[in-house]
C-alpha cells in the first residue's frame, strides 16, 4: 500500500497473569491510509483496545509482552522505545471515560498546552493561546474562561471535547479514539462524532475508531475490521461489512441488531461466550458458537481469504474450495 | 477560597474554647486542691494564696475568670515557681520546641514523599524491599527507643572518631538540632512513606496517567507533574494530625537530649503538680494544634482545587 | 493470501458435532469470609504475624503457669545480669579481713628515689580470686616506700593508662592487697607500681585474673540453693534465662507480668472504644439528618483534644500523683479519647451502605429496620471494624508505653513494658539488655498487629485484588 501511513503486520500481544498467560492479541494486521477512518469492531475482550494501546506504547511491559509483529508509522518503528516522539505529536489518542482520563489537579488549558510545549517547543504563552483556540474549535463556549478551569468543573460531553482538543493540539496525522462515546448520552454522542468528522475533514487526518456499537461504525467508518478472540476475522469497506457480511460472526452481529426497517423481526442473539484466552482453541476461535461449523474448523485455524475482487477479506473455512456449496452462507457456486 | 478559610477559623475558635473548658473542668476534678502539696504552709499564708489564685471562689466564677484571663492572654503565675508567669515560661520555651518540631516535620515529609515515591516506582524490586523493611521498623519501634538508641549511637560514633561529630545533648547550634529532629521525625517518616507508597501506586494506575503516556511525555515529566502532584494529597491531609504526634513525641526527645523546650517543662510541671502551668500549657498546645490543622487544611486547598471550589 | 499446504479432504468439511466441544468451567462459589480467609492465607507476612500473636497470647497467659518465678523478688547478689546460662558459684565462708603479707625484715621506708625503683616481681594471686575478695601479693621491691595498686578492665597501655586507682600502701614492707570493690566475674588487670611513699616509679607489673563467682554460706542457705553448704562446694545459682534488672529481679518473669499489664490495656481499651464507636457511629449514620450532624460535631470536639495531654490530665484528675500507678484511669482515658475515630469510620461506612441498591431492595421486600441492621449493614461494616480494632491495639500499646516511659502511666515497681524501658534507659550504656528486651517485645507486638491488620485489610477489601 503506497499511501498507507500506518501498517501493522502479524501483531501478537500476551500478558502474564495469576492464572497464566493470556494471549490477548493473536494475529492482527491492517493498513491505514491518509484521511481514512478505520473502525475496529468487536465485543468486550476481543483485543481491540490492546491492539491500539500497543501501537501507542501503553502496554505495561512487565505483565505485557509483544511476542511478534511489526508496526510502522511512515517507515518509523512504533514498537521500539524511540517511538515516544511520535506519540502525542503525530498520533493522538482519546479514551473512553473523559472524567477519569484527565488530571484532576491541573487546569484544562495547561493539559492541552502540554504537548505543544513538549513536542513543538512552543512558549508557555503561545501554547496557552493555542489551547484556547483549540477549545473554541471543539465548540466549547467561553473557551478563555474554560481553559482556566479544572476537569471537575466540566460536564462529560465537554470533557470529551476537551480531550479531543488535547489530542489534536499538535495536528497529528492519526487520531485513535478508543470507544469515545460509550460513556456519553446518545445526543452528546452524535455531537462528538460530528465534531470528529469535521475536524478530520479540516485536518486531513486518519482516524482509528474502536467501538462495539455498529451504529457508530455505520456512521463514521470508511474501512472496518471485525475482531474476535484476538484476531481480525473480517475486514473490508463499510458497505462490504454491512451488506455482504462474509464471516459467520459478522453475520450473527447483523442479525442481532435492531432495525428500523423490520421492526417486528425477532432478535436472534449469538449463543455462548467468547473463548478462554488462557488457552486459545486449536482451530477457529468462533467455532463453538458458529452455526456452520465443520470438522476442519475445530482442528485448524483458518486464514484470511479474499472474498471478492475488492479489499474484502474473511478468515473462515467456508471460503475454502473444498467447503460445501449447498447451505453455505458465503460461497456462491 | 475565603469562605473555606473563614469556616475553618470559626470552627477552630470554637474548638479551642472547648479544649479550654474541658481542661479547666478536668483540673478541677482533682480531689483536694492544688495547694495540698505545699509543705509547711500556715493557715494565713494559705488563705492569701487561695485569694490570690482565686481558689476560694465558687467554681462557676473561677471558670469565668479563667476564660476572661485566657482571652487577654494571661495564663497566670506558676505554682511552683511563684515569680514566673506562665506566659513567660511559654514564650521562653515554646520556640525551642517549635523549631525542633518544624525541623522534624520537614525531615519527615521530605523523606516520606521521597522514599514513598521510590518504593512505588521500583515496586517489588530491591529499593522497595529495603525501604519497606526500614519502614516496618519505623512504625513498630516506639519513639522513645529511637531517642535513647539514637543518643547511644552518637556516643559510640563520637568515641570511634575521637572527635565530637555531633553533640550528644543540649541545644544551641544547628548540629544540636540534627539528631533530635531526625529521631523525632522517624516515626512519622515511616508512616508517610507507607501512605505515599499506597497513594502513588493508586495514582500510577489511574486513567489520566495513561493519557499522559499517550501524549508522549517523558517519564520525568509524568512523574513530577502528574503522578507526584496527585499522590501527595493524602500525605498532606495526614500532616495535620501528625504534627500533633510529633509535638507529643517531642516531650521524650527533649527529655532524653536535655533540650530546654516546652515539652520537657510540661512533663516536669506534671510531676510537680504545677497547676497553672499544666492548664496554661495544655490550652496553649491545644490551640496551637488546632491552628496547625487549619493551616494544613488551607495548604491542602491550594494543592487540590476540588476542595476550595466546593467548600 | 497464504496458502499453506494442508492435506485437507472433503470429509474435513463435514458439519461438526457440537457436543464434543462442551466444556465446563465451574469454580466452587465461596462466601465472603471464606474468600477473605483464602486471600489472607496467601499473604505470608500476615500468616507469620498471626503466629506471632498466638505465641504472644501463650506467653502472656500461659507463661506464668510454666515459669513460676516471682517477678518482684529481688536478688541483690545478681543485679543487672545479662541473659545467659545458669551460673555456678563457689560457696565461701563469711568474709574475714585478710592480714596483708608483711615482711618485717624490711624497713618501712627506702632510700632510693622513685625513678630508680625496680618493677615488682612475682605478682600473683595469693589465693583463688573470687567475687567476695581478690587477694594479690608480690615480692617486695628493694628500697620501696610503698606501692600503688590499680585495676583495669583491659590490658593497660602505659603509666597513664593503668585504670582505676584502688589504693595506696604507705609502707614498703607490706606486699599484698585485698580488693573488694564491686567484683564481678570478669577479666581484671591489676597493676602494681612501687613508690617511695609519695611518688611512683616508672615501671609497673600487671596481673590478669578472673574472679570466680562466690556466694556466702548464709546466702546460699537463704536462697535455698543447698541444704548444707560448705566452703569450697559449688552451687548452681538461680537461673535467669533473660538476665536480671538493676534490682536483681528476673527479667523473664517481669516481662511476662509486664505483658499482662501492657496487653490488658492494649486490648481491653480498644475493645471498649471500638464497641462504643461502632454503636455511636452506626446509630449516627443510620439515623442521618440533624442528629447525625450534632453527634459528629461532638465527636470532632473530642478529636481536637490533644491526646496525650489529656491522658495525663485524666490521671491527675483521678487523684493519682506522679510515681503512682493508674491502670484503670489510663484505661478510661484511652477509651474516652479514642472512640471518635472509630465512630467516624463506622458512620462513613453505614452512610455508604445505606445508599446501596440492595438496602432499598430489601426494604421493598418488607425488611424491618432490625433485620436490615443485623443482616445487611452490620456484616458489611465488620470488615472495617475488625481492621480498625487491629490497628487500635498497637496505638494503645504505644500510648501506654509512652506514658509509662515518662512516668505518667504505670510506675515502678509495677512492671509494664513501658516502665521497664524507662528503667532500662538508665543503664543503657552498661547493661543494654534491660532496655532492649522490653523494647523488642513492644516492637514485635506492634509489628505483628500492624502486619496482621495489613493482611486483614487486603483480604477483606475486594478492590485490593490485583494490586500487588
Amino acid at each position: 500500500m503506497t499511501d498507507s501511513i500506518l501498517s501493522v503486520r502479524d501483531l501478537a500481544v500476551e500478558f502474564d497473569t495469576f492464572g497464566g498467560v493470556v494471549k490477548a492479541v493473536r494475529n492482527v494486521s491492517f493498513d491505514l491510509t491518509a484521511g481514512q477512518t478505520l473502525a475496529i469492531v468487536g465485543e468486550s475482550g476481543c483485543g481491540k483496545s490492546v491492539t491500539v494501546q500497543s501501537l501507542m506504547g501503553l502496554i505495561p511491559m512487565p505483565p505485557g509482552r509483544i511476542t511478534h509483529g511489526r508496526a510502522l508509522f511512515k517507515d518509523q518503528d512504533l514498537l521500539s522505545t524511540g517511538a515516544r516522539g511520535i506519540r502525542g505529536r503525530h498520533m493522538g489518542m482519546i479514551f473512553q471515560d473523559p472524567m477519569t482520563s484527565l488530571n484532576p489537579t491541573m487546569r484544562i488549558g495547561d493539559q492541552i498546552a502540554e504537548t505543544l510545549v513538549v513536542h513543538k517547543q512552543y512558549s508557555r504563552k503561545h501554547a496557552k493561546d493555542e489551547a484556547v483556540s483549540l477549545l473554541a474549535r471543539t465548540h466549547i463556549p467561553e473557551p478563555g474562561r474554560r481553559a482556566n478551569q479544572y476537569p471537575f468543573e466540566f460536564s462529560g460531553g465537554m470533557l470529551q471535547r476537551a480531550m479531543i482538543a488535547q489530542a489534536l493540539a499538535c495536528e497529528p496525522a492519526i487520531l485513535i479514539a478508543d470507544e469515545p462515546t460509550t460513556a456519553l448520552d446518545v445526543t452528546i454522542q452524535a455531537q462528538i462524532l460530528e465534531l470528529m468528522k469535521t475536524l478530520q475533514h479540516d485536518n486531513g487526518m486518519s482516524i482509528i475508531l474502536i467501538t462495539h456499537d455498529l451504529a457508530v461504525v455505520a456512521r463514521m467508518a470508511d474501512q472496518v475490521a471485525v475482531m474476535y478472540a484476538g484476531e481480525i476475522v473480517e475486514t473490508g469497506s463499510v458497505e462490504d461489512i454491512f451488506y455482504q457480511p462474509a464471516h459467520p460472526y459478522n453475520q450473527g452481529l447483523q442479525q442481532a441488531m435492531t432495525s428500523n426497517h423490520e421492526p417486528d423481526r425477532v432478535l436472534s442473539p449469538i449463543p455462548g461466550s467468547p473463548p478462554d484466552l488462557f488457552s486459545p482453541p486449536k482451530g477457529c476461535g468462533y467455532c463453538k458458537r458458529c452455526p456452520h461449523a465443520m470438522s476442519v474448523c475445530a482442528e485448524h485455524p483458518p486464514y484470511l481469504t479474499a472474498v471478492d475482487a475488492s479489499s474484502h477479506q474473511s478468515r473462515c473455512w467456508l471460503h475454502h474450495e473444498l467447503a460445501p456449496v449447498h447451505n453455505n452462507p458465503v460461497r456462491r457456486p | 477560597m475565603f469562605r473555606y478559610i473563614a469556616k475553618r477559623l470559626l470552627a477552630g475558635v470554637i474548638t479551642i474554647w472547648f479544649i479550654a473548658t474541658a481542661t479547666f473542668f478536668a483540673m478541677h476534678a482533682v480531689p483536694g486542691d492544688p495547694l495540698m502539696n505545699d509543705k509547711a504552709v500556715s493557715d494565713e499564708v494559705r488563705k492569701n494564696l487561695e485569694a490570690r489564685y482565686g481558689l476560694d471562689k465558687p467554681l462557676g466564677e473561677q471558670y469565668i475568670i479563667f476564660i476572661s484571663n485566657m482571652l487577654r492572654g494571661d495564663f497566670g503565675i506558676s505554682f511552683t515557681q511563684q515569680n514566673r508567669r506562665v506566659n513567660d515560661i511559654i514564650r521562653e520555651h515554646f520556640p525551642v520546641s517549635a523549631i525542633l518540631g518544624i525541623f522534624a516535620i520537614i525531615i519527615a515529609a521530605l523523606g516520606g514523599i521521597l522514599w514513598g515515591a521510590l518504593t512505588a516506582l521500583y515496586r517489588n524490586r530491591l529499593p522497595d524491599i529495603l525501604i519497606m523493611l526500614l519502614v516496618i521498623l519505623g512504625i513498630s519501634v516506639p519513639g522513645f527507643v529511637f531517642a535513647a538508641t539514637g543518643q547511644l549511637a552518637l556516643v559510640h560514633v563520637n568515641a570511634i572518631f575521637g572527635v565530637k561529630v555531633l553533640p550528644v545533648a543540649g541545644w544551641g547550634t544547628f548540629s544540636h538540632m540534627l539528631m533530635p529532629a531526625l529521631v523525632l521525625g522517624l516515626g512519622t517518616m515511616a508512616l508517610l512513606t507507607r501512605l505515599m507508597r499506597t497513594s502513588m501506586i493508586d495514582v500510577m494506575g489511574e486513567d489520566y496517567i495513561r493519557t499522559a503516556h499517550a501524549k508522549g511525555l517523558s517519564k520525568q515529566r509524568i512523574f513530577l507533574r502528574h503522578q507526584l502532584r496527585n499522590a501527595i494529597l493524602p500525605v498532606v491531609t495526614v500532616l495535620g494530625p501528625q504534627i500533633s504526634a510529633i509535638t507529643t513525641g517531642g516531650f521524650v526527645v527533649e527529655y532524653v537530649f536535655a533540650i530546654p523546650g516546652l515539652g520537657r517543662y510540661f512533663v516536669q510541671a506534671v510531676q510537680q503538680l504545677d497547676y497553672t502551668v499544666i492548664m496554661g500549657t495544655t490550652v496553649f498546645y491545644g490551640a496551637f494544634l488546632v491552628l496547625m490543622v487549619i493551616l494544613v487544611d488551607i495548604l491542602y486547598g491550594f494543592i487540590d482545587p476540588r476542595v476550595r471550589v466546593s467548600a | 493470501m497464504n496458502y499453506r499446504a494442508h492435506d485437507l479432504k472433503r470429509e474435513d468439511f463435514a458439519p461438526l458435532e457440537k457436543s464434543q466441544l462442551d466444556e465446563v468451567v465451574a469454580r466452587p462459589s465461596l462466601s465472603y469470609w471464606q474468600d477473605a480467609w483464602r486471600r489472607f492465607k496467601q499473604n505470608t507476612r500476615a500468616i507469620i504475624s498471626m503466629y506471632i500473636l498466638i505465641a504472644l497470647a501463650v506467653f502472656t497467659l500461659g507463661g506464668p503457669l510454666l515459669w513460676t518465678v516471682d517477678a518482684s523478688k529481688q536478688n541483690l547478689n545478681q543485679t543487672s545480669q545479662p541473659p545467659g546460662l545458669a551460673k555456678h558459684a563457689l560457696v565461701v565462708s563469711a568474709f574475714e579481713r585478710w592480714t596483708l603479707p608483711t615482711d618485717p625484715s624490711r624497713p618501712e621506708y627506702g632510700d632510693l628515689p622513685p625513678e630508680e625503683l625496680a618493677n615488682p616481681e612475682g605478682l600473683r594471686a595469693a589465693e583463688a580470686p573470687n567475687t567476695q575478695s581478690v587477694r594479690i601479693t608480690w615480692r617486695p621491691v628493694a628500697e620501696a616506700g610503698g606501692y600503688n595498686i590499680y585495676r583495669h578492665t583491659r590490658p593497660p597501655t602505659s603509666m597513664q593508662d593503668l585504670g582505676l586507682p584502688l589504693g595506696s600502701i604507705e609502707t614498703g614492707n607490706v606486699h599484698g592487697y585485698e580488693d573488694r570493690l564491686n567484683l564481678k566475674q570478669e577479666d581484671y588487670f591489676y597493676s602494681v607500681v612501687a613508690t617511695d611513699g609519695f611518688d611512683e616509679a616508672e615501671t609497673y607489673a600487671t596481673l590478669q585474673l578472673r574472679p570466680q563467682l562466690a556466694i556466702t554460706r548464709e546466702h546460699a542457705l537463704e536462697q535455698g540453693l543447698s541444704e548444707d553448704p560448705r566452703a569450697g562446694d559449688t552451687v548452681t545459682l538461680a537461673f535467669y534465662p533473660l538476665g536480671t534488672d538493676y534490682l536483681g529481679r528476673d527479667m523473664l518473669a517481669r516481662l511476662m507480668e509486664g505483658a499482662r499489664v501492657s496487653l490488658f490495656i492494649g486490648v481491653i481499651a480498644p475493645l471498649a472504644f471500638v464497641i462504643f464507636g461502632v454503636a455511636y457511629g452506626g446509630f449516627s449514620g443510620y439515623v442521618g439528618g440533624t442528629i447525625d450532624n450534632i453527634l459528629m460535631r461532638l465527636a470532632d470536639f473530642v478529636v481536637a483534644l490533644p491526646f496525650l495531654l489529656f491522658m495525663i490530665l485524666f490521671k491527675i484528675a483521678f487523684g493519682i500523683g506522679p510515681g503512682e500507678s493508674g491502670v484503670i484511669p489510663m484505661l478510661v482515658a484511652l477509651v474516652l479519647l479514642s472512640w471518635p475515630a472509630t465512630a467516624r469510620l463506622v458512620r462513613g461506612q453505614v452512610l455508604q451502605i445505606r445508599e446501596q441498591g440492595y438496602i432499598d431492595a430489601a426494604r421493598l421486600m418488607g425488611a424491618s429496620n432490625h433485620y436490615l441492621i443485623a443482616r445487611h449493614i452490620l456484616p458489611n461494616t465488620m470488615g472495617v471494624v475488625l481492621v480498625t480494632f487491629t490497628f487500635a491495639v498497637p496505638m494503645a500499646i504505644f500510648a501506654e508505653a509512652f506514658l509509662s516511659f515518662i512516668g505518667m502511666g504505670v510506675a515502678p515497681p509495677t512492671p509494664s513494658w513501658g516502665s521497664m524501658c524507662n528503667e532500662g534507659v538508665k543503664t543503657m550504656l552498661s547493661h543494654p539488655h534491660e532496655l532492649i528486651l522490653p523494647a523488642a517485645l513492644i516492637s514485635i507486638t506492634v509489628l505483628a498487629f500492624n502486619l496482621f491488620g495489613d493482611g486483614l485489610t487486603e483480604a477483606l477489601d475486594a478492590r485490593m485484588r490485583g494490586r500487588e
